[in-house]
């Protein structure tokens, strides 16, 4: 079968190309363009097909984004609909205008894609930055406050002389002179206690590092 | 993902020449005419109802079944014009008007048969031969419309099938009562209406996934 045969209707010539420029970016005119489109393709001319489907994406997303905000759902919607312009494009009447036949489409992909969206929504969680985790310890937040527990109740079991050393000296990162004037021991004193704290926490930390 | 431009390509290349619609109203023409040559052929097999000539001069019998091919009339024009993507969905209240005199008739029916009704005057056999009726009309009338309006499947499936549903069983109701030869008791039209209730609930419910079978892809 010729591609002539298929239509039934009066033969149509595109009177849009002689029209002015300025005549064709109105929106009547614009609509004009894509009914004489879509008539020759449904005649078969793959060309006037493709102009028509590259003009009414645009519009296709503006249709959606007012649906969506997100872009890939947006342009889901776009392609859908735009499947779905390939798949009823017979039931164009050219003798009717072009636009409430494509918003028609497009709000109703639009429609479906939200209830789509309500649906998985009541079965599905986002997965935020909080729910990640990662193979490398050092990289959980929540693992690295376990550790900092575990080290202050280190702490808290060492010897009294060794634990103000370590608390005045590592955590609170007092001079020497300062911590000596304040706990009353020597410079050489605190030193010594500090040394030992340190070997003692390295002992029972690693100990437990084994443990787990 | 597939991007935009790489779908239209791929549309363009698929862009065969399709053969367009002939307008909704002479599509619904030739579905009627189709339920017509049904209903015509089961004439001949069937017998008409006996009593025929003598319930056509009844005026509530004549109304009642006017009423209710009217509906089928009605409600096919509807679902065939509201399966076109750019009309009016407001389409799918055109049987109304009839829909309502039609349960009128029914409901006349009941009111003034409800004592006449008696236990036991629907023998068994009847009623299977009502429903051989009933499959024979309805399957074929259902399987009809649902490849005409098969586009339907991407735009409104649930409100189509609805209304198509609505016409099927409108036209089986009418040609229950011309081939069935009961009196009109109260059990015979709640049966009847009862069946085309059925068949209206079962295409709302089913309509979205028989269209998603036939649909265009």
């Amino acid at each position: 079968m010729s591609p002539t045969s298929h239509n039934r209707g009066p033969d149509l010539t595109l009177v849009a190309e002689a029209a002015p420029r300025s005549d064709r970016e109105s929106p009547a005119g614009r609509e004009l363009d894509w009914s004489i489109y879509m008539a020759r393709a449904q005649g078969g001319d793959r060309e006037a097909y493709r102009r028509l489907l590259e003009d009414v994406t645009p519009y296709l997303r503006s249709i959606a984004a007012r649906h969506f905000r997100n872009s890939c759902d947006i342009e889901d919607v776009v392609q859908e609909a735009l499947l779905t312009v390939h798949a009823v494009r017979h039931t164009y009447d050219p003798a009717r205008p072009f636009g409430p036949w494509l918003v028609a489409i497009a709000n109703r992909r639009a429609v479906d894609a939200l209830r789509r969206q309500g649906r998985s929504r009541g079965r599905e969680l986002t997965l935020e930055t909080e729910h990640e985790t990662f193979a490398g310890p050092q990289a959980n937040l929540a693992e690295a406050a376990s550790d900092g527990r575990v080290l202050r109740d280190a702490v808290e079991q060492l010897p009294p002389g060794q634990r103000d050393a370590i608390r005045m000296l590592k955590l609170q990162e007092m001079s020497l002179k300062e911590a000596a004037e304040m706990s009353g021991m020597t410079v050489a004193a605190l030193k010594v206690a500090t040394h030992r704290a340190l070997k003692s926490l390295r002992k029972v930390l690693g100990r437990q590092d084994r443990r787990t | 993902m597939i991007t935009t431009p790489d779908l239209i390509e791929s549309l363009v290349a698929n862009a065969a020449p399709v053969r367009r619609l002939r307008p909704p109203v002479a599509r619904a023409g030739g579905w009627l005419l189709f339920a017509a040559l049904m209903i015509a052929l089961l004439a001949v097999s069937h017998q008409v109802r006996p009593d025929l000539a003598l319930r056509l001069r009844q005026p509530e019998f004549v109304i009642g079944i006017a009423a209710s091919l009217a509906t089928g009339v009605l409600a096919a024009i509807a679902s065939f014009i509201a399966s076109i993507p750019d009309r009016s969905r407001s389409w799918l209240l055109l049987p109304v008007p009839a829909l309502f005199v039609w349960v009128s008739t029914i409901g006349y029916g009941c009111l003034i048969n409800w004592v006449s009704v008696q236990p036991g005057s629907l023998p068994l056999g009847d009623e299977a031969g009502c429903f051989a009726l009933l499959v024979l009309t309805g399957v074929p009338l259902s399987l009809a419309m649902l490849i005409m309006l098969r586009h339907a499947a991407l735009l409104a499936p649930t409100q189509v099938a609805i209304s198509g549903s609505l016409a099927v069983a409108a036209v089986t109701a009418t040609a229950l009562s011309i081939f069935h030869n009961h009196e009109s008791s109260a059990i015979i039209l709640i049966w009847n209406f009862g069946t085309a209730v059925l068949l209206v609930v079962l295409g709302g419910a089913f309509g979205r996934r028989m269209f998603s079978w036939v649909s265009p892809h």
